[in-house]
């Protein structure tokens, strides 16, 4: 994990440790050779998609106005760090936003953070203001004739607005509802219908760090199928959670034993869900010593998404966590899609009645079914029946159900109660 | 013609001037909105509307989208409780109770004083601190069911005009999802994200 | 790009126009795939995830919505397979999870799509045992509409018809998940011209019209398709009945004209014709009062007098007003009663419509409704569409919001497509020419722009009536110099008026937009006999005629003059001094109240017809039922006095009259019933050709200036007022906005004048007292006062005005 100076948001420290420094080369470039070097750079997205960043702005259309978005809407259950990139080094994203905004010829930047966010948007606009005083900002940056201004959104509570479209449309003065796909990128069509690159807080973040060091110095760090290193958020019963940068490729044990500092009260792990709420959960028995990379995650039936590990001990009661995460998806909801506002509500309705104890026994069957409507299939990445994955990201809970705890579901049916002892909560 | 005071019709059109389109000022202006008031009144969406140009029910359809615009009466401090699967995890639900029983206000309700107003919520973005609670949006993280309780009590009793996240951590809060670096003396005044100039003013010994 | 794509459906080769969505290329190729979101006149939402089916993709099979996605040459496309199955049985049984099981007691119930998948597809037994969704049972959207949000399936439907339709987005989702609903702003209802479209398309029982809420149920219906004539577009309907009542209109979808679509107006104005108020019997004057006569008594003495002033005074003495309202073999029927049996050309449909009738019925070139949609510009210098052509507002709506066409609109207030307008110009009631003068001199580069671009249509029709009758030509004379391909479309508003003028309901006009004039005239001879070669009189100089006695005797045909003209002094007087009034009606009026002799006539729905709309489509009416009583069609009764007086019409029924129409107006060859009935679902549009029509070039006149005057008076017609027919309309009378006065803020202050309080209204012409609307749609110095309303009086049309605040009671 970096180390902060406590002074690390301002834009003397990050001057003092080489800030801005990239913009006025990135000026020097063409668009070409930009989008080229993050392509060879093998940049993912750090938004939960894991789209390679260069590819996706080789796709801007060549209308102009084009905008950039910055989404800092982070609000995965388990996911925090990009609220820790915005409210300890504002700079850095900002100095990636102009390299992003320069190398897709945009002159007019959002950024849209969540409504709960308001420290770490504060600080990003002071860091804003500040930028704007030295010229790194505004009309013509860093003594060149290229203009770019920003402007940050907050949103208001809506956690289906970090889905790119919904984002857009959020931007727009209008419902966060997911726009229909095709068009797969608003790098096509996007804000006010122009084309437009949606980036994550994290991405954006590293550019300055990719161009500093090389597209090929860059692709080293980390796997060789998933490079650069990556924050990860770990929560839930472990000693010591946090945001841990690492590299792509460690095991899970490591990373929950050994950076995580182990279980809370040395209890056992019961299981972790590997990528933010959406994610179909794993399970010590078979996922401990998998590698953490997408292709290994992926082949598991899961996914490393938005970096957020949530871990659950032996004590946990797994209905009772797949009810918080259903419920959370339902009420997250936008309601567009039938099976995705119907579906994801009848499942909590069902895992409620489960948890207090009136469950039936044709219930799990039930949740897969209705989950089948969802998502057919029950396969990851899922086939879907709705216009974004937040429907589909519902039913992962219920997967893990089916696929590691079908008995304690049955126990809860047959004792009308929770199995489980209610553990004290250490802290 | 607009209800608004001149001051914060200067801001409405700042606010505008800052979007290549009237009607992305929606959201913003919506808080302007709710800061004239303490909530979302039907009057302010109408005065939103007349903005952006666009029907009072367009801005509706909006608000009511979104969880953090609150349509009726909201105490003074909007007290909201993560309740998602890591705060779970760690205690979030005691926390609640704790809270709701201190205040003896339940979730969704406001005291009759205008005090209180305790909601539970989705994730907040501080698993690595959990459980979290926010004041007027403002985070604390690492909260028990006893800290909680004093937190309740204070709130009632001293009344704070501003409240200050680095403050209330201090006073309440335990484990952080990570180090927030040096104390900054702003924060909110009302039940909506202390932003300039989203209609909070939100400073103490700022300008 | 080729002209279509093959695509695979079901293994079956389909071929497709390219950029059609699936769902419409599947359904034309004979594949149903099930829908409840999808409207084929709106954009697609794709929300309700039914129409879900399987493409072979890069990556394999994928799942795609067939409404969202547009053919691509080669497409492979599966629609029934157990993916496929699993997927609209999920989205079905979601659908069913909380929609209430009252079928038995809904409106939609046997013709809900809903219930039909649910029978087809459907799980049967719910398996969803958790609590249903619960909303307060209907609530009011609107003086119209009622939603239940129970029943909902949240297709967005309601809500894009109104924003992309409609225009008037007052209706949307709110919350959203599983507790969204559809509702309107508290206290600001759905007030749409439209709102009823909604309540058509609504896929299940959520969205019920008061008119007919609980009246019908649907298989006990008969149908007939008709056209409404309560606008000039005439849009397209289906007449429900039951036992011989009617009971509802619905839109039909025609390419040509409405997509379907219907005003209120159109919609739930038919109440009139089952009012108990209709005319049943022959009404005789017998010393000062109206009693019931026989047919015959009434025909004989109508034929006697007829007689009598004929041997005294010639054809000079008659006069003939209306005939508007009815089907264009009426208006023959009338138009050749008038000529051989009065032996008058003073005669006219035009009620308050003042444009020439030579620039209405042969103008060149005349734009077609279509032409709307491939404009480049469109101009739009007359009344406020959405008030008096609700099918052409829509249709000019979309041309501007979807189809990227560039909207002028001239007005002297705001109107209801100023939204989508590019170009607005408010002018000083009056100051219509002088603006005109200021656009041919370039100060309006825009506008001047605008209309040199490609292809122009110009809508122009009588704004305001300061600006008089020859402004609108003049407009059409100015945008026929400025744009190289110019299409012209004169407005008229009153029901048939264009099929009216077509058969000669003009002093200046025979059959088939032909002069009056010693050719002419000669050339109907063989079927027509001889017949007045001179011009005649139109509706304001018959009336004038009236007062000074030249005029003896009236006939008055389905009008009244007293309510419908601008300055009705003129009509009042008239019809005081008239010697001998007949009128011939579905209603008393304030016109026809004082007649001699009152004919029942019967009327929309109860007689087949043609009819003939703005852009010279003629479309077929049909009836489903007979007139109430002793009602007779127009020209039965006409037939008969003809007859009588010893000048037969030779006239047997109406599709004899309509084989004589074309015959003697050779641009309605062709157009026969079977025609219009079979081939032409649409219509047939009647050119400009055979011999002898006018071709119609339109010419800037001159017009008066506008005067000087710190207040001006602008009166135009709003959508609902106290029109007969509306009177009669219980749902429609009460939404008209009465007797009201808008002015600006600026002007209520000056005036003192407060919401809702009263104001006198002082003109040359007339005065009144109407409560006060503030409106910053009324520039300042602008005073707008609606049309014929219950309780205001008729201000006239000379735009000078006093107005003071009254203490209000
Ligand atoms: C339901 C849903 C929620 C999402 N939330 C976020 C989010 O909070 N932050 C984020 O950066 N991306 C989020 N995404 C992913 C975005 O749609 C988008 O892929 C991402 O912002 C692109 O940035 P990247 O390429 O830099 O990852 C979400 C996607 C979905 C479907
Ligand atoms: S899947 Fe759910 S959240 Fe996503 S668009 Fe559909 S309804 Fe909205
Ligand atoms: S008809 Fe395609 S999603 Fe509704």
């Amino acid at each position: 994990m970096i180390d902060h100076p406590t002074d690390s948001h301002t834009i003397e420290r990050y001057e003092a440790t080489g800030g801005y420094q990239q913009p006025p080369r990135a000026l020097g470039m063409t668009r070409d050779e930009l989008v080229e070097t993050v392509k060879d750079s093998g940049l993912a997205g750090r938004g939960g998609a894991g789209f390679s960043t260069g590819l996706k702005w080789s796709f801007l259309a060549p209308s102009r106005p084009a905008y950039l978005v910055v989404n800092a809407d982070e609000s995965e259950p388990g996911t925090f760090k990009d609220r820790q990139l915005l409210e300890r080094d504002p700079h850095q994203m900002l100095e990636g936003l102009i390299i992003t905004g320069v190398a897709n010829e945009v002159h007019h930047a959002f950024i849209y953070i969540r409504g709960e966010y308001p420290k770490p948007a504060r600080r990003v606009q002071a860091a804003i203001d500040d930028a704007y005083a030295r010229r790194y900002l505004g009309k013509g940056i860093f003594g060149t004739d290229y203009d770019l201004e920003v402007t940050v959104h907050l949103g208001a509570g809506a956690y289906i607005c970090g889905e790119e479209t919904a984002l857009i449309n959020s931007l727009e003065g209008l419902r966060g509802e997911p726009r229909l796909k095709p068009p797969y990128f608003p790098a096509a069509k996007g804000l006010y219908m122009q084309p437009t690159i949606v980036n994550n807080v994290e991405t954006i973040s590293a550019l300055p760090h990719l161009l500093e060091m090389g597209a090929e110095a860059f692709s080293r760090l980390g796997h060789p199928l998933d490079t650069g290193t990556f924050m990860t958020s770990i929560s839930g019963h472990v000693n010591h959670p946090g945001n841990y940068e690492i590299p792509h490729g460690i095991t899970w044990r490591q990373l929950i034993y050994e950076v995580a500092g182990g279980i809370r009260g040395d209890r056992e792990l019961k299981a972790w869900i590997p990528g933010g709420a959406s994610a179909p959960w794993f399970v010590p028995a078979v996922h401990l010593d998998q590698q953490i990379t997408k292709d290994v995650c992926a082949e598991a039936g899961s996914m490393l998404g938005s970096g957020a590990v949530i871990v659950m001990d032996e004590t946990t009661c797994v209905i009772r966590a797949a009810e918080r995460i259903v419920r959370f998806f339902a009420h997250e909801s936008c309601g567009q899609c039938t099976p995705c506002r119907e579906g994801t509500t009848w499942l909590e309705m069902v895992l409620r009645r489960l948890e207090t104890g009136q469950g039936r026994p044709i219930d799990l069957d039930l949740m897969l079914d209705v989950s089948d409507g969802i998502s057919i299939g029950l396969a990851w990445p899922p086939r879907m029946t709705t216009i974004c994955p937040l429907g589909p990201s519902a039913v992962s809970p219920i997967i893990a159900l089916r696929d590691f705890f079908r008995k304690e579901v049955m126990e809860h049916v047959e004792l009308g109660r929770c199995p489980l002892e209610r553990a004290e909560v250490v802290a | 013609m607009s209800h608004w005071s001149e001051a914060t019709q200067d801001r409405a059109r700042e606010i505008i001037s800052r979007y290549p389109k009237k009607r992305s000022a929606v959201m913003p202006l919506l808080y302007l909105a709710m800061a004239e008031e303490g909530h979302l009144s039907s009057e302010g969406m109408e005065e939103v509307a007349r903005w952006v140009e666009v029907t009072p029910a367009q801005v509706q359809a909006v608000a009511s989208f979104y969880t953090m615009y609150k349509r009726e009466r909201t105490g003074r401090y909007l007290i909201s409780c993560c309740t998602s699967i890591s705060c779970m995890l760690l205690g979030g639900d005691d926390v609640l109770h704790a809270i709701e029983d201190e205040s003896g206000v339940p979730h969704g309700e406001t005291d009759e004083k205008g005090l209180l107003t305790v909601e539970h919520v989705e994730c907040l973005g501080a698993c690595g601190g959990a459980p979290a609670v926010q004041v007027n949006y403002e985070l604390i993280e690492g909260v028990t069911p006893d800290r909680a309780r004093d937190l309740v009590r204070w709130l009632s009793g001293a009344r704070p005009a501003v409240v200050n996240t680095d403050e209330m951590q201090e006073l309440f809060g335990g484990v952080r999802s990570f180090d927030w670096g040096p104390k900054e003396g702003v924060g909110a005044i009302g039940p909506y994200p202390a932003f300039q100039p989203l209609g909070t003013v939100g400073s103490e010994g700022l300008p | 790009m080729s002209d279509s794509v093959l695509i695979t459906v079901d293994g079956k080769q389909i071929e497709a126009a390219p950029g059609e969505m699936l769902i419409k290329a599947a359904q034309d190729g004979g594949t149903y795939i099930p829908r409840f979101c999808w409207h084929e006149r709106m954009n697609p939402v794709g929300m309700c995830r039914m129409c879900l089916v399987e493409v072979d993709g890069p990556r394999g099979p994928m799942m795609i919505t067939a409404c969202t996605n547009p053919v691509a040459e080669g497409m492979v496309v599966d629609t029934q397979n157990d993916t496929v199955k699993k997927a609209q049985e999920a989205v079905l049984e979601f659908l069913l999870a909380n929609h209430p099981l009252d079928c038995p007691i809904c409106d939609k119930g046997g013709e809900c799509p809903l219930q039909d998948q649910a029978m087809s597809h459907g799980p049967g037994e719910s398996r969803f045992v958790e609590i249903k969704r619960n909303f307060e049972k209907p609530i009011s959207v609107s003086d119209l509409v009622l939603l239940d949000r129970e029943r909902c399936i949240l297709c967005a439907r309601c809500t894009r018809f109104s924003e992309e339709i409609s225009g008037d987005p007052l209706i949307e989702f709110m919350e959203r998940g599983n507790v969204t609903e559809v509702n309107t702003f508290p206290e600001l209802p759905f007030s749409s011209y439209f709102s009823g479209n909604t309540v058509q398309i609504c896929p299940v029982g959520a969205l019920t019209a008061r008119p007919y809420r609980f009246r019908a149920r649907p298989w006990d219906l008969t149908k007939v398709e008709s056209s409404s004539l309560y606008d000039t577009a005439h849009p397209r309907i289906s007449i429900h009945a039951s036992q011989n009542q009617i009971l509802r209109f619905i839109g039909v979808d025609n390419d040509a004209t409405n997509h379907g679509w219907l005003s209120d107006k159109d919609r739930f104005g038919f109440q009139y014709i089952e009012s108990k108020e209709r005319l049943t019997s022959p009404l005789v004057n017998r010393g000062g009062e109206l009693v019931e006569a026989t047919w015959n008594e009434a025909l004989d003495i109508v034929a006697n007098r007829i007689e009598l002033i004929r041997d005294e005074d010639g054809g000079g003495a008659f006069g003939v007003i209306g005939g508007a309202r009815g089907t264009n073999e009426d208006a023959y029927a009338l138009s050749k009663f008038a000529r051989v049996v009065l032996e008058t050309n003073n005669v006219d449909a035009r009620v308050g419509d003042d444009l020439a009738s030579h620039f209405l019925a042969a103008t060149v070139d005349r734009a077609l409704i279509s032409d709307l949609d491939d404009a480049d510009t469109i101009l739009v210098w007359g009344p406020d569409l959405k008030e008096e052509h609700p099918t052409l507002y829509l249709r000019v709506r979309r041309a501007a919001q979807e189809l990227g066409v560039t909207l002028v609109v001239i007005h002297p207030r705001a109107t209801g497509l100023d939204d989508r307008a590019a170009h607005k110009l408010t002018y000083r009631p009056g100051g219509g020419f002088a603006l005109l003068d200021d656009i041919a001199q370039g100060e309006h580069p825009d506008v001047s722009h605008a209309l040199t671009a490609g292809k122009v249509v110009a809508i122009v029709g009588q704004a305001c009536h300061a600006d008089g009758p020859k402004l609108a030509e003049s407009v059409a004379a100015l945008a026929r110099n400025k744009a190289g391909a110019v299409k012209i479309m004169p407005l008229a508003r009153r029901a048939n008026i264009y099929g009216a003028l077509d058969m000669g309901l003009a002093p200046d006009l025979l059959p088939g937009r032909a002069a009056v004039d010693a050719i002419h005239c000669a050339n109907l001879a063989a079927t027509w006999g001889e017949i007045p070669t001179v011009p005649g009189r139109d509706t304001r100089r018959i009336l004038e005629g009236l007062e000074d006695g030249d005029v003896r005797c009236l006939v008055l045909v389905g009008a009244d003059p007293v309510r419908d003209l601008p300055d009705p002094r003129v009509a009042v007087e008239g019809l005081d001094t008239a010697e001998y009034l007949i009128a011939i009606d579905l209603f008393l009026n304030d016109s026809n109240r004082s007649a001699d002799v009152i004919l029942p006539a019967s009327g929309f729905a109860e007689k087949e017809g043609t009819v003939t709309n703005v852009e010279g489509r003629v479309q077929k009416v049909n009836a489903i039922r007979p007139g109430p009583g002793q009602s007779r069609p127009d020209w039965a009764i006409l037939a008969d006095i003809a007859e009588r007086t010893g000048r037969p019409l030779g006239l047997a029924a109406p599709d004899a009259i309509s084989k004589e129409i074309a015959e003697v107006a050779p641009a309605y060859t062709g157009v026969t019933w079977d025609h219009l009935e079979w081939e032409a679902r649409d219509g047939a549009v009647v050119p400009l050709s055979g011999s002898p029509p006018i071709h119609y070039i339109p010419v800037a006149l001159a017009g008066p200036r506008p005067p000087k005057a710190a207040l001006m008076l602008h009166v135009a017609r709003t959508m609902y007022d106290d029109g007969v027919l509306l009177r009669q309309s219980p749902s429609l009378h009460p939404l008209a906005p009465g007797a009201v006065a808008h002015i600006n803020p600026i002007d209520a202050r000056k005036l003192g004048a407060q919401p809702g309080h009263p104001v006198q209204v002082v003109t040359k012409q007339g005065e009144g007292e109407f409560s006060v609307v503030i409106d910053e749609g009324t520039p300042a110095g602008v005073i707008f006062v609606p049309f014929n309303q219950v309780a205001g009086s008729a201000l006239g049309t000379d735009p000078v005005v006093r107005v003071k605040a009254v203490a209000a009671k």
